[in-house]
């Protein structure tokens, strides 16, 4: 990469911000459109997903590299919560005790991390805007 | 530059506004990183060391350089984190406004120039 190129790098950090924060909220949908799937084609209930997130790093010889945003890695299965067992013999899905066992995802937890997402976003966005300020009002210079 | 001697003003200036632009890109990377576990953000410091080399008699303010440092003082989450996104987001716009303050000192510089050159015309 460039010189110039890198002159703007800064709109490439805000940038893998927003698309990594964007990746987090469509998980979080996706747990709470999953929240009671009680059978998956994998069989059992809807497991709870998790993104990961790796800080984005550029190599620049002698074994030096300096941080230039983030990255959600992957997004991973919820081995940790517990699935919870409801009783409601009256399911198609209920055990011979009249157990149901229902997907591991708390909404309430879901919004709370969803808001936490979309403030992020933000933060990232105002991030961009304060670079874009910088980058004209150094422009203006030359007029 | 043929004949034409560097001004140190404008070296001075030159470099706060790199280092301000620095300091940019590294608060956008912690809001990047808001987010990422174990992650540890980074500050930019010059200015503190630059008013040293400005103030002492033998100190040699152009020899002084932006540095990127890891802050390992702030207190971290859980997760390992110590990114604070107010705090983030404040030091980004005290950012910028330094950042239009040199550009504005710079300006003025240049304007100067121009109307020796142009001898106010």
């Amino acid at each position: 990469m460039g010189r110039l190129d890198q002159l703007f790098s800064t709109l490439r950090t805000s940038a893998s911000g927003l698309a990594a924060e964007r990746v987090r909220v469509g998980v979080i949908a996706e747990n709470i459109a999953g929240a009671r799937i009680t059978k998956t084609p994998e069989g059992g209930p809807y497991r709870r997903k998790v993104v990961v997130f790796e800080p984005l790093m550029r190599k620049h010889g002698a074994g030096e590299s300096s941080a230039v945003g983030v990255r959600a890695t992957r997004i991973e299965n919820d081995t940790v919560s517990p699935f919870e067992d409801v009783h409601d013999p009256s399911h198609p899905d209920a055990d011979e005790n009249g157990n149901v066992r229902m997907p591991n995802v708390n909404p309430l937890k879901e919004m709370a991390d969803m808001i936490g997402s979309m403030r992020s976003y933000e933060a990232n966005l105002s991030a961009q805007e304060n670079f874009l300020r910088m980058a004209q009002r150094a422009l203006d210079i030359a007029r | 530059m043929i004949g034409a001697k560097v001004d140190p003003h404008q070296v001075i200036l030159l470099r706060l506004l790199s280092a301000t632009t620095e300091r940019g890109r590294v608060i956008a990377n912690n809001i990047a990183n808001q987010n990422t576990p174990g992650f540890t953000r980074r500050t930019v410091q010059f200015e503190q060391q630059l008013e040293q080399a400005l103030q002492r008699p033998d100190g040699d303010p152009l020899k002084v350089l932006p540095k990127v440092v890891e802050d390992t003082t702030s207190p971290r989450r859980h997760d390992g984190n110590n990114v604070n996104a107010e705090l983030e987001a404040n030091a980004g716009s005290e950012n910028r406004l330094l950042f239009e303050t040199y550009a504005a000192i710079l300006q003025g510089h240049l304007q100067m120039l121009d109307t020796a050159i142009t001898n106010g015309r």
